[in-house]
């Protein structure tokens, strides 16, 4: 992570504004995306992530604010700057009465400049030389996606902006997915902005993320950050009079970083859940009973609870870590 | 920076083949032009069978004979009679030239398929071609590939524009050629130099003769496609611009159909409402003014209908552009 500070900025986003029907939709949303990283943009459903999508790659107008893309302007020059990027916006929309190989022709003329031998080294490079020729319509969802994204690398963009790509792949799919991104960008150097609603696909394959909730950017960090702040949390449930005596025999182990109690009589402690029996054993040890032990794993809406401040220290802490 | 004009012309022209509409344009043509020239046919065969000649002098003064007749019985509406009474004086002046105004020869029919089909025939034609341009990028969402690369928007829809126009000269060049080819198999090639008169007048229900001149029949062919072939440009840069304006082809469709039934209705009632004048549908029968028939509203001219048909494309055009370059691209 120590070559980030000298990696070149492909996409600088300031300010970002866009107001629907009298409705803003994006409040002031700020970012940057490095050469060579995967950058997540996390959300829920309706968090804006399409809609800020279609701001970066010029299907919608921005409202304020301003989009470079490799420190070109989007507004002022709309080909220049587009000229570096590559996108799946939702789904990958195709022409279905045509070949593979003839949509990839009609977009290798839309970009201009890109020679025929581009178009067979990009079907080798997605793995579909045997259906390149066959009707778009005959292609299952994911030979869609592998042409697709055939053809937002056709002209080698610096950025590559996928919106929730693993939508409707299946689980190998989906690994075959993680594995290609993650390649690209440490392999070809791109930038890759991938969005996406689930916290664990963000994990997998990001380094970055920016979290968002309606229309705003929460938090923007490395997502190693984000995952020792919030993983393996187990929740202890002590009968009342146990529960300080309890908390001490925790927080005396080595491998429990920290306790506090969820107000509710029970006690979370951040810990390797693998290393649940060795607490337990020492609470028996010390003669604590113990009702109930739950290994919570992070959810999205956890994160946001605690990002947005409702989830007590354990978010303020975060959103302070994360706004640095 | 960006690709040629050329290149995105050439995208265009790529998948409006791949869409089939052109095949569907020339299968219409292909199959209503015999049905008209076997309609035709019949009606020349037995015109000659109820007179019992076959000479055209003789069926001509019968026509005329028939007309006056009908004129005389005067339970006709008034616009209806003007326009006897014009048929007639015209009729009449070709006899006294000694010219036969239906010559029989593909030349001829080609005249009058043109005639027939340029005020609603050709123009749906036009408009199956032209619906669904720019509204199937939308509903098929590949909108997306056109206006995330590197073009600016007005030059992508003005690839578009000039893809349609090339299509729509090409249509209009394959009706002549159609018309022509298989017309020819019943009435034979001849009669490209057949004499026509033009320049007929229409002025106070009175037919004008005094710029009267005679072409032959390849010029007034080359005029009235020239005609025809506008026609056809401004009712597809309508088109184009309900493409542009209706995300369903099915819509689109509807509206383009509605306006120009509705304006096949209103020129046959239109001398009552005068403004009417001022719609585009109204203004489609040009060929009319080449050969001398009473249009359908008084002092509607070659020159009036030409300009409100070019003040609708161009206005069209403007719409067009003016919401592609502006609107967002939603889901
Ligand atoms: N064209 C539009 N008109 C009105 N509201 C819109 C429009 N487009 C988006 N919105 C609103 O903007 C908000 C953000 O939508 P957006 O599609 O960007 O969310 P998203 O983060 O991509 O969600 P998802 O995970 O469901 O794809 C939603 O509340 C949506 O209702
Ligand atoms: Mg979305």
């Amino acid at each position: 992570m120590g070559g980030r500070a000298v990696a070149e900025t492909v996409l600088s986003v300031k300010g970002l504004r866009k107001t629907i029907g009298g409705r803003p939709i994006i409040h002031d949303m700020t970012f940057d995306v490095y050469a060579g990283e995967v950058f997540g943009f996390l959300g829920p459903n309706g968090a804006g992530k399409t809609t800020t999508i279609r701001m970066l790659v010029g299907l919608a107008s921005a409202d304020g604010g301003e989009i470079d893309i490799g420190g070109i302007s989007l507004r002022r020059s709309f080909p220049q700057a587009i000229a570096q990027v590559g996108c799946i916006v939702e789904n990958p929309e195709l022409y279905k009465f045509m070949t593979g190989r003839e949509n990839l022709e009609h977009f290798a003329r839309m970009s201009g400049g890109i020679p025929p031998e581009r178009i067979e080294e990009i079907v080798r490079f997605v793995d579909l030389e045997r259906a390149i020729d066959d009707k778009v319509k005959t292609y299952s969802l994911g030979m869609r996606q592998r042409l697709g994204i055939a053809q937002a690398l056709l002209h080698r963009p610096k950025l590559l902006i996928l919106d929730e790509p693993t939508n409707g792949l299946d689980p190998a799919g989906i690994r075959e997915l993680r594995q290609f991104i993650r390649r690209l960008a440490e392999e070809e150097g791109l930038a890759v902005f991938v969005s996406s609603h689930l916290l664990s696909e963000i994990e997998m394959m990001c380094d970055r993320v920016a979290i968002i909730n309606k229309g705003r950017v929460i938090s923007v960090g490395p997502v190693q950050d984000l995952m020792e702040q919030f993983a393996d949390r187990v929740a202890w449930t002590f009968p009342p009079e146990a529960e300080r005596r309890g908390r001490d025999v925790l927080s005396g182990l080595p491998f429990v970083e920290r306790v506090w109690p969820d107000g509710e009589g029970r006690l979370y402690c951040r810990m390797d859940t693998e290393r649940i029996g060795e607490a337990n054993a020492a609470l028996v040890r010390a003669g604590v009973p113990v009702l109930g032990i739950a290994a919570k794993t992070v959810t999205l809406e956890d994160l946001f609870l605690a990002l947005t401040g409702g989830g007590g220290e354990d978010g303020a802490e975060h959103a302070r870590t994360g706004t640095k | 920076m960006g690709p040629s004009m050329l290149a995105l012309v050439q995208n265009e022209t790529i998948k409006l083949l791949r869409r089939r509409r052109f095949l569907v344009v020339l299968l219409i043509l292909a199959v209503l032009i015999p049905i008209f020239t076997y309609a035709q046919y019949r009606s020349v065969v037995t015109a000659q069978e109820r007179m019992g000649t076959t000479d055209w002098r003789t069926l001509l003064q019968q026509q005329i004979v028939d007309t006056q007749n009908r004129l005389a019985s005067s339970r006709l509406p008034e616009e209806w009679r003007e326009f006897l009474k014009i048929r007639v004086q015209q009729q009449q002046y070709y006899l006294d030239h000694d010219i036969n105004p239906m010559a029989p020869g593909a030349p001829t029919f080609a005249r009058g398929f043109m005639d027939q089909a340029v005020s609603l025939f050709l123009p749906m034609i036009i408009v199956v071609l032209a619906v669904d341009l720019v509204s199937a990028e939308y509903s098929e969402g590949t909108i997306k590939l056109l206006l995330t690369r590197p073009v600016r928007r007005w030059k992508v829809l003005t690839s578009k524009y000039i893809t349609l126009l090339l299509f729509t000269s090409l249509t209009v060049l394959m009706t002549l050629l159609l018309a022509y080819l298989i017309s020819g198999v019943v009435f034979g090639y001849a009669g490209w130099d057949l004499p026509v008169l033009t320049g007929f007048d229409v002025t106070g229900g009175e037919l004008v003769t005094s710029a009267v001149f005679m072409l032959p029949q390849w010029k007034y062919l080359l005029m009235q496609y020239g005609l025809g072939w506008f026609v056809c440009i401004v009712v597809g840069t309508i088109t184009f611009m309900v493409s542009v304006l209706v995300r369903s082809a099915a819509a689109g469709m509807g509206i383009m159909m509605a306006a120009l039934i509705s304006g096949t209705i209103l020129t046959q009632m239109a001398s009552t409402w005068e403004s009417s004048k001022y719609l585009f549908v109204v203004n489609l029968q040009l060929t009319d003014y080449l050969a001398g028939t009473l249009p359908p509203i008084k002092g509607m001219t070659l020159p009036f209908s030409l300009a409100v048909l070019s003040v609708w494309a161009v206005a069209a055009l403007i719409v067009a552009y003016a919401v592609f370059i502006r609107r967002d691209v939603a889901s």
